[in-house]
C-alpha cells in the first residue's frame, strides 16, 4: 500500500494545482537589502499584500482548484490570528515543544513502513489510510512565502500540514463537502480569516441537497467540536502515531461525525 | 533553417568552440585562425567569467541565458493573458504601431526575433494581405484589367494573397514557439510563416537575407545586446530595416506597476518570481538615447526612436545602408 501511495505521489492533487514558480529564479537577498527571513520568503509591501489578498480570494472563488490561492489568502490575511495561535502554542507544553523542534510532515520525514506496521485504529494507520483512499500526499502543500515573521511562517506551515490530520480526526473525505466541514472546524479553532472566508463562501458551490445536509447537521457538529476541543496545533502528532484514534478523539472531545460519508 | 553556407571561422576559446563573427569580442585576442592551438594560450589568459544582471540580481553571463529560458518556459502558456493584464491591452496598439511604422509591402521578407507567440508575425501577414486586397480593389476601380494569370489564379483559388511575403519567427524558447504554432493553426495562418528555434546572438541564417528585422519586447532578455545587434546587421539585406519595440525608462508610473505586476503574476499564473524578473529587467534596460548609440555602434545608420504612451515603450529604427 505504501507503494500505491508513493506511486500516486499527489498526481491528482498536482493536476489540480496550477504550475509552480520557475525552477531556480534566484532569490534577491543581497540586492533587496532586506535579508530573507526563510528560504522561500518573498518580501512584500502592504499594498502588495492587500492586492494579493483580494486577488487570491477572487481567484480561489472563481477556480476552486487553485489551492495555492487559498494558501496565499491565508498568508496575507492571517497575521493577527497567527500571532494569537503562536502565543497559545507557547503556553501549552506540547505546543511549545513543537515550536522549538519544528517538525515537518512530508513524505521524506514520515516513516511509511513504520506507520503501515502500526495496529488498525491507531492514528498513524488511519492517517495512512486516509492518504491512500483519497489519493493525496502531504508533499503538495505550497511553502509559505508572504509571511514576514519567521516563527509565524512556521505556524502557518504547521497548520497546513496538520490539515490532513484534521481530516483523519474528523473522518471527513477530501470532497467539497468534507473540506467545508473541516474549514468550519478550523475557523472556530484558529480564527484565521482565510478559514472563516472559506467556511462562509465555500458552500456557494454546493448542490442544494448537500447544502441542506451541511447546514442542518454538519456545521453544528463541526462548530460544537471546534469549540470544545483544545487547539489542535498543540498536538505533537509525530509522537502520537501509536495512539488509537478513538482515544485521541475522546481526549479532544470530538464526537463521531453525524452521517457516514 | 539552413546553416550559413559561407565559410565560418571557428575559434576555440575558454567556453568551447564558437563561431567567430566579424568584430566579435572574445576575451583575450582580436583575430583567430582555425586550427591554431589556442587552447593553452587562452587558458592562461582566461579572464574571470564576466558578470551581468538578471533583474536586480547579479549572475554570471553563462547563467543568465539559462535563467531567462526558465522564466519564459514557465510563463509561456499565460504569456498573452499576462500581457493584456500588465498593459491593459495597450500592448496590442503598440504592436500595431510597430507594423504601421514598418509599412511592409507584398514581397517583404521579415525576420521576427524573440517573436515566440507570433503577435508581430500575424500582424505582418494581416497587413500584407490587406495591402494586396487594397491593390486589387484599386485596380478594379481604375478599370485596369487584371492580367490573365491573376484571373486564372483567382478561379483556381491559388492566388498568392501574400505576394511573396514571408515571415520567419525565431525564438530561443521551445515553449514560446509551441504556443505560437498553436495560435497560428487556431487562427488559420498557414502560408508565408516559418518557425525557427534560434539564439538572437547567433542567428542560424545567411547574411543579407531579410528586408526587415524586428524584435519586440525581446532584446532586454538577451545576455549580450551588442551581439544581437551585430547579428541583426549581418542578416539584413543592404537597405534593410531594423526595428525594436521595447520598454523604456519612465520615471513614476512604473513604480506602482512594479508592485502590481508580480501580484498579477501570482494570482493569474501562480508565478511570482518570473514576473518579478520581468519588471526588474525593464528597469535594467538602457534608456532611449543610450540604446540608440548601441544600435549605431552595430553599424546601423539613420537611427531614430519614438516613445509611445509617454515613454513606457519606445520603437527604435535603423537602416543597414
Amino acid at each position: 500500500m505504501a507503494t500505491q501511495l508513493l506511486r500516486a505521489l499527489g498526481p491528482l492533487r498536482l493536476l489540480q494545482r496550477s504550475p509552480g514558480p520557475a525552477a531556480d529564479v534566484p532569490l534577491r537577498a543581497a540586492s533587496h537589502g532586506t535579508s530573507l527571513l526563510y528560504p522561500e520568503h518573498i518580501p512584500t509591501s502592504p499594498l502588495q499584500k492587500a492586492l494579493l489578498a483580494v486577488g487570491s480570494a477572487g481567484m480561489a472563488l472563481y477556480n476552486p482548484y487553485r489551492h495555492d490561492m487559498v494558501a496565499v489568502l491565508g498568508e496575507t490575511t492571517g497575521h493577527r490570528a497567527l500571532k494569537v495561535l503562536r502565543d497559545q502554542m507557547k503556553k501549552d507544553p506540547e505546543g511549545a515543544k513543537i515550536l522549538q523542534e519544528r517538525p515537518r510532515i512530508s513524505l521524506s520525514t514520515l516513516d511509511l513502513g513504520q506507520l503501515q506496521s502500526l495496529p488498525e485504529g491507531s492514528l498513524g494507520r488511519e492517517y495512512l489510510r486516509f492518504l491512500d483512499v483519497n489519493r493525496v500526499s502531504p508533499d503538495t502543500r505550497a511553502p509559505t512565502r508572504f509571511v514576514d515573521d519567521e516563527e509565524l511562517a512556521y505556524v502557518i506551515q504547521r497548520y497546513r500540514e496538520v490539515h490532513d490530520m484534521l481530516h483523519t480526526l474528523l473522518g471527513m473525505p477530501t470532497n467539497m463537502l468534507g473540506e467545508i466541514v473541516v474549514k468550519w472546524f478550523e475557523a472556530v479553532q484558529t480564527g484565521l480569516p482565510m478559514c472563516i472566508l472559506g467556511a462562509l463562501l465555500g458552500p456557494i458551490r454546493l448542490s442544494a441537497q448537500n447544502l441542506q445536509v451541511l447546514v442542518s447537521e454538519l456545521i453544528p457538529w463541526a462548530v460544537q467540536n471546534g469549540r470544545r476541543a483544545p487547539c489542535v496545533l498543540n498536538l505533537y502528532y509525530e509522537q502520537r502515531w501509536e495512539q488509537p484514534l478513538t482515544s485521541l478523539r475522546e481526549e479532544l472531545g470530538i464526537t463521531d461525525p453525524p452521517t457516514p460519508h | 533553417m539552413a546553416a550559413p553556407r559561407s565559410f565560418a571561422l571557428w575559434g576555440y576559446c575558454d567556453r568551447g568552440w564558437s563561431r567567430l563573427m566579424p568584430g566579435c569580442r572574445l576575451p583575450g585576442f582580436r583575430s583567430c585562425w582555425p586550427g591554431c592551438p589556442l587552447g593553452a594560450r587562452l587558458l592562461s589568459q582566461q579572464k574571470r567569467a564576466t558578470e551581468t544582471h538578471f533583474g536586480f540580481e547579479t549572475v554570471s553571463e553563462e547563467e543568465k541565458g539559462g535563467k531567462v529560458y526558465q522564466v519564459f518556459e514557465s510563463v509561456a502558456k499565460k504569456y498573452d493573458v499576462m500581457n493584456d493584464m500588465m498593459s491593459l491591452g495597450i500592448h496590442r496598439i503598440w504592436k500595431d504601431l510597430l507594423l504601421w511604422k514598418m509599412r511592409p509591402f507584398p514581397g517583404t521578407q521579415l525576420l521576427d526575433v524573440a517573436g515566440g507567440t507570433g503577435d508581430i508575425a500575424f500582424r505582418f501577414l494581416n497587413y500584407v494581405q490587406a495591402q494586396y486586397r487594397g491593390k486589387q480593389k484599386r485596380q478594379v476601380r481604375a478599370q485596369q484589367n487584371l492580367s490573365w494569370e491573376e484571373i486564372a489564379q483567382k478561379y483556381q483559388n491559388e492566388e498568392d494573397s501574400l505576394g511573396g511575403s514571408h515571415v520567419m519567427v525565431c525564438d530561443i524558447n521551445k515553449e514560446m514557439l509551441k504556443i505560437g504554432k498553436q495560435k497560428a493553426s487556431a487562427q488559420g495562418y498557414k502560408a508565408g510563416l516559418a518557425w525557427v528555434l534560434g539564439d538572437a546572438e547567433e542567428l542560424p541564417f545567411d547574411e543579407d537575407k531579410f528586408d526587415v528585422y524586428t524584435i519586440a519586447f525581446g532584446i532586454r532578455n538577451v545576455t549580450h545586446i551588442d551581439r544581437a545587434l551585430q547579428e541583426a546587421h549581418r542578416v539584413l539585406k543592404p537597405g534593410g530595416r531594423f526595428l525594436c519595440l521595447e520598454f523604456s525608462q519612465v520615471n513614476n508610473p512604473l513604480v506602482s506597476s512594479f508592485q502590481v505586476i508580480p501580484v498579477l503574476g501570482e494570482v493569474i499564473a501562480g508565478d511570482w518570481k518570473s514576473y518579478q524578473y520581468l519588471v526588474e529587467s525593464i528597469r535594467q534596460f538602457p534608456p532611449q538615447e543610450e540604446f540608440k548609440e548601441m544600435i549605431e555602434d552595430a553599424g546601423f545608420q539613420k537611427v531614430t526612436y519614438e516613445s509611445l504612451t509617454s515613454g513606457i515603450v519606445a520603437i527604435h529604427s535603423g537602416f543597414k545602408l
